[in-house]
């Protein structure tokens, strides 16, 4: 029972990612003015894409074409590590947050060495600047995940879950507000979103992500285009579970799934909107700032570290 | 207590963690008007344990200096101080002499030093430590706002956030200083801000700029 | 029975030069001394599996023959060791079967064959070794060996100068080591009678024993700051040799360590560790950051080898720091942590300077800038250094992942200590450990696609070909290592945490570790079904020119270079790098096109300048003025003798 559970939620995510992207694109384009295209949008993207033929250069290696499937399925497994609904996910027990950063960084990893196989100067931008951000942002990420699980005593997702449902609502812990923000920061970069990169962009000024899959197209784009989109649900879903879990469901009666679906829903809703906010009120950085927006990340990751052996 | 009590008071028992942020966030801050605001965030949060502390105690002074700090810290001078702004039509930033991810790693230092000078007090003076700590952290933070920042109207940011320290260890430690003094200190605040804010347009006028590092005629 | 065989490898390996010497005519025999270099080395990996997973131990005493205490002893740990130093000593043997018959001839490949076994059985020596004596010995043949295998490559003054450092360096650490182990007279008979006179000894004769040990030992395994022969040596050396120095001979100085400070001396202050994690996470850092800047292949890889030791660094400190808590189940964590990482660095490390062989082999350069493309055209060259690149940055499925996830799961666990300064400085350092490996993921990358993807930029590189089969074999048995023990590890850490057991009293291996073993064979084969699923269920493609914006023309130098790639990184951590920068440029009639710009940027490593130049000088200057004391005045020196044989008859008189 608690198998089809951990399975149902990990199809949730994979299925649901598209749209999350859509009603982000569709609300910042309300935010802005425009109509913007309909919330459906990614999905039909990605079905055309898979129809189409796989265009690769001739100087490319098996690298090239081995890179989208890669950050998929590593971007698949990740999936499987966070709760949605109920305390527990389908690679729960030992779904410990070392791995899951690192299962991140091998997708990222081929990412760039697929961006450098193109053979073209864009390929090579695309994944020298993200080897910048992502050197910055691996150690705030690590740091801001093990301070919570210092505080839950265990190390992985689903048990760091349960700890946290177990405690009061109001009781902020300083541990977590700053754990909290630095994970928010570490998010964006991350994700590649405003203000550390523009996910709709093509000037090669300002282009990090869109750069390195700049030469792909036909199904290896489609799934990167989905895989992206998936991690970015699921960097949400992880920022929910992590500091706001109350509300999931504590038995698997159907009530208390569809309540939890109901509370789910509102929070992803009001995480949508954040982000879509922000991303029209706040100026994307100029490349050399980025490591500064990092720092502090960093900062913040090292106080709430520090805080667990203080506040205890 | 109700369900809301109990939510508020423990609400209020973390306020210390909202101060933290304040202070994080004010180091990292570009913009005046950013900083300008986190002060008035400050602010009210310390209303706020001001009031919990009088409800707490039964006493009406209590309750006064409440309101005070509530229309002076929070309403007047944050307004006083958007109004200048405004009005000088410079640029808005901040001009800091370090950058911001620096600024912040300086002030996890303050907080991480307030923490550790406090550590041996908390016993005798019978506060909390997150409050306790809170408080210096507050009054290095204003030190440090005032050294680093070089706009002269962060100055006048940074002595503020410096008296809410001061004000914040008065609370912590002995529960609110009598009422007439509490007057008193408010009322000089105000002035302060109001001679400041004459000031500000007076070295804006003779020197054409507001960068206090440049202001170095006086010396021997 | 494991004795016989024991003693039959170790002759074996001996015979291997005088067999070299003997058939140096005989055309046919080419083959024999590497033949039987690999058989004695299989037979090696045998003994040396039935210590360390059966727990056998055996000895051998040579005492009776020799007229000084020499006796080798296999107890688990030498036997961890004996087992590094054969398995990963066989794929390269294997490879330079080939590599050495194409590169060398006559009387350079006669001595390579000849000094090769004897450094590896000074290598053998060294961790096998049960008395002090024997280690010395064995420690000293090290350098030398190693030193001679690097002067066969060439005799230039660079090359002699970079020597010189090497030996320097390694003497004064060998002074060290010989320090402290004269610390333990006048017990210091063979090990076991160390052993039991530490327990006798005072703290501060610890501490002296400790900190000797740490410099010695920290100055062969190339701890920050002392490691400027590192990149100095290695690089020179034949790729085969630099393998074996760069993954076996600085796990020996490891070996060195772990047998003082948790053998010998049993754990110390907590400060021991702080010192340890101090020294690891400057060397990860400073090493990792040099790399980034270097685009000669071998330099990057020798400042790698100091990033690594630095992490194995970071968990023995942790290890000690939890050892005087008295946290022995998270000691033993974190020193699993650190013998693992041991293990992987020296297989995939090997496999990186053996490709790196290869690719000078089949392009005769080893600059970066000149590679280019040739994953299309060394098809397996090119996938084992993907999985060596893959290994070395830590991504999960790969060796070096698990020992990195066992050292931050220690530093996890440090935060339980009561301790406050243990509980807040080891998750700190988990820190350091991440940033550690972002930044070996940012050098990777570039090194893999900048050498192997993309167009190549030089002619060299467009007409490579694929190395010979032993070579191939030699890296492909050494990537099969990585992926196995990266997808198994439970393999090995059942008898590590047994190895630690005996290490560490009380003891035992943590539940987490086990939770891992399991996990990971699932997520392997759940990658490996979908990246099968989705290879097979591939749309035809279309090969196509890369684009362009349109417009043709698009060549092998509008590639991002090595350089170009590492410039966002050097950038923000500019501190590190203070490079002399010069830019000349000639004007010409017009404004804006100068007739020429020449640019030259020198990077001296800051401890060059700071650390070492002041000292030499300093050295050097009380030198010469020692040098008055010799007049060359016959009866001055006579005075000298005098003055020293009243001195003696004083000091017997009144002490």
């Amino acid at each position: 029972m608690i198998w089809a559970m951990n399975a149902v939620q990990v199809l949730l995510l994979i299925l649901l990612a598209p749209l999350v992207r859509g009603v982000i694109a569709r609300l910042k384009a309300r935010i802005q003015n425009r109509r913007g295209a309909s919330v459906w949008r990614p999905y039909s993207d990605v079905f055309k894409l898979f129809r189409k033929e796989d265009l690769v250069p001739a100087s490319a290696s098996f690298v090239f074409r081995l890179a989208p499937i890669v950050l998929f399925a590593t971007t698949l497994v990740v999936a499987a590590f966070v709760p949605l609904l109920y305390g527990s996910a389908l690679v729960g027990v030992t779904g410990d947050f070392v791995l899951l950063v690192y299962l991140l960084a091998l997708g990222r990893f081929f990412l760039m060495l697929g961006a450098i196989d193109g053979g073209s100067s864009f390929g090579g931008m695309g994944a020298s600047r993200e080897a910048l951000v992502s050197t910055l942002a691996e150690a705030p990420f690590l740091l801001a995940l093990m301070s919570v699980a210092i505080g839950a005593h265990t190390g992985t997702i689903a048990g760091i879950v349960q700890w946290t449902v177990g405690q009061n609502f109001f009781q902020f812990s300083a541990v977590h507000a700053l754990a909290f923000v630095a994970l928010a920061l570490v998010a964006i970069a991350e994700t590649g979103r405003i203000p550390v990169d523009n996910p709709t962009t093509h000037l090669e000024l300002t282009m990090i992500h869109e750069a390195m899959v700049l030469e792909y197209s036909g199904p290896s784009l489609a799934l990167i285009e989905w895989a992206s989109a998936i991690k970015l649900t699921v960097v949400m879903a992880l920022l929910i579970a992590l500091f706001v879990p109350w509300g999931m469901a504590t038995s698997l009666t159907a009530a208390a799934l569809a309540i939890a679906a109901l509370v789910l829903l509102l929070k992803m809703a009001a995480l949508v909107l954040v982000l879509a906010l922000m991303e029209s009120s706040v100026a994307k950085l100029r490349m050399y700032l980025v490591p500064d927006f990092l720092g502090v990340a960093s900062a913040l990751a090292i106080l709430a570290v520090v805080f667990t052996a203080l506040m205890r | 207590m109700g369900l809301f009590e109990s939510a508020a008071a423990r609400a209020l028992a973390s306020s210390g963690v909202f101060l933290f942020m304040t202070v994080l966030l004010i180091a990292a801050a570009r913009r005046i008007s950013t900083c300008i605001g986190l002060y008035s965030l400050q602010s009210l949060v310390i209303t706020a344990q001001i009031a919990a502390v009088s409800r707490m105690h039964h006493s009406a002074q209590g309750f006064a200096i409440a309101a005070m700090v509530l229309t002076v810290k929070v309403a007047a001078i944050p307004y006083a101080l958007y109004r200048i702004v405004e009005e000088l039509k410079a640029p808005r930033d901040v001009s800091s002499s370090t950058s911001p991810s620096q600024s912040v790693f300086i002030a996890a230092g303050l907080i991480l030093l307030s923490f550790f000078a406090v550590r041996p007090y908390v016993g005798v003076l019978g506060g909390d430590q997150a409050m306790l700590a809170a408080a210096v952290a507050l009054v290095l933070t204003g030190g440090f706002l005032m050294v680093s920042r070089k706009k002269a109207l962060m100055q006048v940011v940074g002595l503020l956030v410096l008296d809410n320290g001061i004000f914040l260890a008065a609370l912590a430690t002995t529960f609110g200083m009598p009422l007439v003094i509490e007057i008193g200190i408010v009322f000089d605040l105000l002035m302060g801000v109001f001679l400041m804010g004459l000031f500000v347009f007076r070295i804006r006028d003779t020197f054409d700029h507001l960068d206090v590092s440049k202001l170095r005629r006086l010396r021997g | 029975m494991t004795q016989v065989a024991f003693s039959l490898f170790l002759v074996a390996t001996l015979s291997v030069p005088v067999v070299t010497l003997i058939s140096r005519r005989w055309t046919k025999a080419r083959a024999l001394p590497a033949v039987l270099l690999m058989a004695s080395l299989a037979t090696g990996i045998a003994v040396a599996g039935a210590g360390f997973w059966d727990g056998q131990r055996f000895t051998v005493e040579v005492s009776q023959v020799a007229s000084f205490s020499f006796a080798l002893s296999v107890d688990r740990l030498s036997a961890f060791f004996l087992l590094l130093i054969c398995s990963v000593s066989l794929p390269v043997i294997l490879y330079s079967s080939s590599y050495i018959p194409r590169h060398y001839s006559g009387a350079r490949r006669d001595w390579l064959w000849v000094l090769l076994p004897l450094f590896l059985m000074s290598m053998v020596l060294v961790v096998t070794a049960s008395t002090a004596f024997a280690f010395l010995f064995g420690w000293e043949l090290m350098t030398l060996f190693s030193a001679g295998l690097i002067v066969i490559d060439g005799d230039s003054e660079e090359r002699r100068h970079n020597i010189f450092i090497y030996l320097l360096m390694m003497h004064a650490g060998a002074a060290a080591v010989i320090g402290a182990f004269l610390l333990f007279l006048p017990h210091a008979g063979n090990f076991a009678e160390m052993r039991a006179s530490a327990t006798l000894m005072t703290p501060a004769l610890r501490t002296a024993v400790f900190l000797l040990a740490f410099v010695g030992f920290g100055t062969k395994a190339g701890i920050v700051p002392l490691h400027l022969w590192l990149p100095r040596a290695h690089p020179i050396a034949p790729s085969p040799v630099s393998a074996l120095m760069s993954g076996i001979m600085l796990k020996t100085a490891i070996y060195g360590l772990v047998r003082f400070a948790f053998d010998f001396l049993g754990g110390g202050p907590s400060w021991w560790g702080y010192l340890a994690l101090l020294a690891g996470g400057v060397s990860g850092l400073l090493g990792v950051l040099y790399a980034i800047s270097e685009h000669d292949l071998k330099r990057l890889l020798a400042y790698h080898s100091v990033e690594n030791i630095g992490i194995i660094y970071l968990g023995l400190g942790a290890a000690l720091v939890f050892m005087a808590n008295h946290a022995a189940v998270w000691a033993a964590l974190a020193l699993t942590a650190a013998l693992l990482h041991c293990l992987n660095h020296a297989i995939f490390k090997s496999l990186l300077f053996l490709g790196a062989g290869a690719i000078s082999d089949a392009t005769h350069t080893l600059d970066l800038e000149e590679l280019g493309g040739l994953q299309k055209r060394m098809r397996l060259t090119g996938a084992v250094f993907l999985i060596a690149c893959c290994s070395i940055v830590g991504l999960p499925l790969f060796n070096g992942f698990v020992s990195e996830w066992l050292t931050f799961r220690s530093f996890l666990a440090g935060s339980e200590l009561t301790d406050l300064s243990a509980a807040i400085v080891l998750p700190l350092a988990a820190g350091v450990l991440a940033l550690i490996g972002g930044l070996a993921a940012a050098c990777f990358a570039k090194v893999y696609g900048v050498a192997f993807l993309g167009r190549p930029r030089s002619h060299e590189a467009e007409s490579a070909n694929e190395v010979s089969w032993p070579m191939q074999a030699g890296m492909l048995l050494l990537a099969v290592a990585c992926v196995a023990i990266g997808i198994f590890p439970g393999m090995v850490l059942g008898s590590l945490g047994a190895l630690t057991e005996e290490l560490i009293p009380g003891a035992a291996l943590p539940q987490a570790a086990a939770l891992l073993s399991a996990v990971l064979p699932w997520i392997a084969l759940f990658v490996l079904v979908l990246v099968a699923g989705m290879a097979a269920f591939k749309r035809a493609k279309k090969l196509t020119a890369t684009w362009a914006c349109g417009l043709p023309g698009l060549d092998e130098r509008m590639q991002y270079t090595s350089i170009a790639f590492s410039k966002p990184l050097r950038k923000v951590f500019s501190q590190v790098y203070k490079a002399d920068r010069t830019l000349n440029v000639i004007p010409a009639d017009q404004p804006y096109f100068p007739a020429s710009i020449s640019y030259r940027s020198v990077r001296t490593t800051s401890f060059e300048r700071l650390l070492y130049r002041p000292g030499v000088d300093a050295i050097v200057a009380a030198a010469y003025r020692l040098r008055r004391l010799q007049t060359g005045n016959i009866q001055i020196y006579l005075l000298y003798i005098f003055a020293a044989l009243i001195a003696l008859l004083m000091f017997m008189r009144w002490v």
